[in-house]
């Protein structure tokens, strides 16, 4: 992992020198004494290579100095202009063009110090690599650089801006491997031990089995898990850092965590199935956020509940027709056994809002197909009962670079799911999949203010992202800590 | 159409009688006993049936009735009275506007398309008697919604005609009648077409036996500014062509004209009840067939605009005429705001089911207006994003643009294509800049049970709501104008 240190302005004698540049002028600093350090060379290679600043520009000088073994210039657009998002971006732009440096800096001097941060916060985020299992990778392929050194005008005000971006950080790249780990290895055991690591944070963690699950009456989660030979677990995390003098019902976050999904007796076809390892990914995105709340020491009440379960085809699987009865008590027909992850999120959103009373409840599932149909790939689906906490999620989203779309809920939809011998079914037909999906779940939060986020477009990008390279993108970590920040810690 | 009359006194006592009522309102005497038996609080379109000879039935109108509760309550009423020849509605305690509105639903609600049928099945609902106290004041309110009404019945009349029938010769016939009601109608053949260069709607239309027309719709309005432009899709069936649909289900496309048929039947009701607003709409009508001329999957077209797109779905026709269309409408007419109209994917039911058209678009304001008219007509909308990718997704290698994205992507997710946000992507290229909404209407253009406003079949989605927004945005000459 690549680590970041911030120091003062001082060009470096080997290794890698990457410029930040807007368009127009040198800015003053670094990238002035560079341009004198080379005699001129740099503005004058920087033209030849049509290189103007712009947004998503870069250039690289080989060798310009003795010592030195390049220059990259990447374009950061109109001076004054650079938001914090844009600034990540570049950050994200600049990790691959030295990542086979033995040495970077990156000079931020001309920039404020929370810019700096930014910029490091964008390389660290897209440097992340998973090679866990990589034996047979030559030396020379690796990435080398460990640690970026960036310049910047005042390194104490950059570090304590960095500081929050650090555990942010943390608790992506801990959500990123849980995405990422093969399903043979991370099974729901496995996934609630390693949810157990965030103890040294300062989170409780409870770890819930089949038998207490079974006691407490979770029929629809264990009957999605009944064809595994896997175990299921109920994961419980609580951080308290709200202060006493400001306690309050804490936020609750509840994500699906279905470890491998192969739809069960409805299973999906072959092509493609493998990616449905990553059908935990709303459960990983919680755990990456209490990681990150706990990690920042966020000032903020916030339990993390996930539902961790297989969902395999075999002799003890349930079947399509199997009437379950959940932990609220209410019936459901299952359908479609590929239609699970609602079926694990409704006992345990009942049980959420019934031990912890909580001002609102966020779920994350990468729950349908549907929701790539409607949205494609940049925007998650945002369903919500309560305007304000819809418009809260909308407004952390697109402050962090995690943008989601709302999608209607209604009557005429929560009919589809009408059951003739349940309270309900577990799908409501084709037409308005993710719509009914999210019916579905509405019917858990016992009128609690909820928003429920449809990840399957986002969850898993198929190619790089500005800061994510392709694979686990750990999205709603940091959507989830911002709605957090400004919900919970203001004032 | 139901006749619709407004009388001070019944025509005849021994008429069947409908009595609406407000929730929370007095019931007629000797109701309240069945009322309360029946547990009928008179929500919106609820219904009783009183003992009493003739015939008499309560219908509900909810609290403070507005205009889509009352026409929703007549639509349920005409359904509970189908088969009744001539009906009488006790009116006289409704304000004019809801008098009008609840006459409005129940000829929405009784509209029945029998042009193909040979025998009757037994008595229809034909005529409306309402008592109003001030039955010109009740008429004069049903003036403007009666517009929107006939319009709303000319396209769900257009939308269920057969293919075989409706050819886009004779669509195009039918659109020259609406002169009657001062549209100026212009229909472009295959040679105006060929010369001006439509090269996307000559090819979808090539290997129909019936070619492909551009017809034209203005209505001149009464001040001077540019107008707004509604462009509606007009695939008198579509196969899908070479890039064929499965069997089940296809009969549905003939009603792939849908868009079409909702700005004709915008145009007249603007005619009809002499909106100041000029409009034109731009029809593009084609037949998707199967033949030896069959446009091909990997074929590039050269658009009117000039632009070239390669084609990777020959059943993703829509967006191709459409582009045309657009191009013509923005250069041929400047208007100052177009929609587009059309039954575009199965992407969008997907998206949104059968309750909500999806709805996109280069301007919050034109969309807002859009969603407001949708909301207050009772012909609901959603807003789908056009992303950045969606965009980016429909780069070709060989042309300006692709017109769609092949299914079957990597992973589990290549089977999810989002083929609406990418259609909505691909016009707004063809839009230029000029403010343009648009409505993809293929999930409420016609409904498998009865529904809010009418029966099952064709809905004539978007011609109530076409009318509101140019009611609502475009009759002011100044205000909103395109710079």
């Amino acid at each position: 992992m690549l680590d970041i240190a911030f120091v003062k302005p001082a060009l470096p004698r080997s290794g890698a020198l990457v410029l930040p540049l807007p368009e127009g002028e040198l800015p003053a600093g670094l990238a002035r004494a560079a341009e004198e350090a080379t005699g001129g060379l740099l503005s004058r290679a920087l033209d030849a290579a049509g290189f103007k600043g712009r947004k998503g520009q870069s250039a690289t000088l080989w060798a310009p100095v003795p010592g030195l073994a390049r220059i990259v210039a990447v374009g950061i657009g109109k001076p004054g202009e650079l938001t914090p998002e844009a600034a990540e971006a570049a950050g994200g732009a600049i990790a691959p063009l030295v990542a086979s440096e033995r040495e970077a800096l990156l000079a931020a001097d001309a920039l404020p110090p929370a810019l700096a941060a930014h910029l490091g916060f964008g390389a660290m985020l897209r440097s992340w690599r998973f090679d866990r299992y990589r034996t047979t990778e030559k030396e020379e392929d690796k990435p080398k650089l460990e640690r970026l050194a960036i310049a910047a005008s005042s390194v104490p005000e950059a570090k304590s801006a960095f500081a929050p971006m650090r555990a942010i950080a943390d608790g992506v790249f801990l959500t990123r491997e849980l995405v990422s780990e093969p399903p043979n290895v991370l099974d729901p055991a496995e996934f609630a031990e390693r949810c157990k690591g965030l103890e040294k944070l300062g989170v409780e963690v409870e770890i819930m089995g089949p038998k207490e699950l079974k006691r407490m009456g979770f029929g629809a989660m264990l009957g999605v898990a009944q064809g595994s030979a896997k175990e299921p677990r109920m994961v419980v995390m609580q951080w308290r850092g709200a202060p006493r003098t400001r306690k309050q019902k804490p936020v609750a976050l509840i994500g699906k965590g279905v470890t491998f999904d192969t739809g069960g007796i409805s299973i999906k076809p072959a092509g493609g199935m493998e990616d449905m390892k990553w059908d935990m990914a709303g459960a990983g995105a919680v755990v990456g956020a209490m990681a990150a709340l706990a990690g920042r020491k966020a000032k903020a009440d916030v339990v993390g509940l996930i539902g961790l379960v297989e969902n395999m085809p075999s002799g003890t699987a349930q079947r399509p027709g199997d009437v379950v009865k959940t932990y609220s008590g209410q019936t459901v027909e299952v359908i479609n056994t590929d239609a699970e992850g609602r079926l694990v999120l409704a006992d345990v959103m009942w049980y959420c809002q019934e031990r912890f009373d909580p001002r609102c409840m966020v779920d994350l599932a990468t729950l349908t197909g549907a929701i790539i149909v409607a949205l494609g790939h940049e925007h998650a689906g945002l369903f919500s009962n309560d305007d304000e906490l819809a418009q809260r999620v909308a407004a952390a989203g697109k402050g962090v670079g995690e943008q989601v779309w709302r999608m209607p809920l209604g009557e005429a939809y929560d009919k589809q799911i009408k059951s003739d011998i349940a309270d309900m079914k577990n799908v409501g037909g084709r037409q308005g999949g993710s719509i009914t999906a999210a019916q579905f779940l509405q019917r858990f939060t016992n009128g609690r203010p909820w928003a429920h986020l449809d990840i399957a477009g986002t969850a898993w990008s198929s190619k790089d992202l500005p800061v994510a390279a392709k694979g686990a993108t750990a999205f709603g970590v940091r959507l989830l800590d911002r709605l957090v920040a400004e919900m919970a810690e203001e004032g | 159409m139901l006749g619709i009359r407004f009388r001070r006194a019944a025509p005849d006592p021994a008429l069947p009688l409908l009595v609406p009522v407000e929730e929370g309102g007095a019931l007629p005497e000797g109701a309240s006993a069945a009322a309360d038996a029946a547990r009928f609080k008179a929500g919106v379109g609820r219904l009783l049936d009183l003992p009493a000879a003739p015939r008499r039935a309560l219908v509900g109108l909810g609290r403070a009735p507005g205009r889509l509760d009352c026409e929703r309550a007549g639509v349920a009423a005409a359904r509970a009275f189908g088969s009744v020849p001539h009906l009488l509605v006790e009116a006289r305690s409704l304000a004019p506007a809801q008098a009008a509105a609840l006459a409005s639903g129940l000829a929405l609600g009784a509209w029945r398309f029998d042009a193909h049928r040979t025998r009757q099945e037994g008595p229809r609902l034909g005529r409306v008697t309402l008592l109003a106290e001030d039955p010109a004041a009740a008429r004069a309110a049903f003036a403007p919604l009666e517009a929107a009404l006939r319009g709303t019945l000319l396209a769900r009349e257009l939308v269920s005609e057969p293919a075989n029938h409706l050819t886009t010769r004779s669509f195009a016939k039918r659109l020259e009648a609406l002169a009657e009601f001062g549209l100026h109608v212009d229909v472009l053949g295959r040679k105006r077409l060929t010369r001006a260069g439509f090269g996307a709607l000559l090819a979808v239309g090539a290997a129909a036996e019936t070619p492909p027309r551009l017809a034209v719709l203005r209505w001149r309005g009464s001040f001077d500014a540019p107008p707004v432009a509604l462009i509606g899709k007009g695939i008198v069936f579509d196969t899908g062509g070479v890039s064929i649909k499965p069997a089940g289900g296809m009969a549905a496309m003939r009603a792939d004209m849908a868009g079409a048929a909702a700005c004709a039947g915008a145009m007249l009701a603007l005619a009809l009840r002499g909106s100041p607003a000029p409009a034109v709409a731009v029809l593009p009508l084609a037949e998707n067939a199967v033949g030896a001329e069959s446009y091909r999957p990997g074929d590039v077209l050269r658009t009117l605009s000039g632009r070239t797109v390669e084609v990777v779905d020959t059943d993703a026709e829509g967006r191709l005429v459409l582009a045309d269309a657009l191009h013509h409408a923005r250069t041929a007419f400047r208007p100052r705001a177009m929609v587009t109209v059309a039954t575009l994917t199965g992407a969008v039911v997907r998206a949104l089911g059968t309750e909500r058209a999806g709805l996109f678009g280069n301007e919050e304001s034109l969309m807002a207006s859009l969603a407001a008219a949708g909301e207050a007509v009772g012909e609901p909308l959603w807003p789908l994003p056009i992303g950045a990718g969606h965009r980016a997704d429909l780069a070709s290698e060989i042309a300006d643009i692709r017109q769609c994205v092949p299914a079957g992507g990597a992973g589990w997710a290549g089977r999810f294509i989002p083929d609406a946000s990418h259609a909505a992507a691909f016009l707004r290229d063809f839009a230029g800049g000029a403010p343009w909404g648009h409505l993809d209407i293929a999930g409420v253009d016609t409904q498998e049970a009865p529904h809010a406003l009418g029966p099952s079949g064709a809905t004539g989605f978007g011609v109530r709501l076409l009318d509101a927004l140019v009611a609502a945005r475009f009759e002011a000459p100044d205000h909103h104008a395109a710079p």
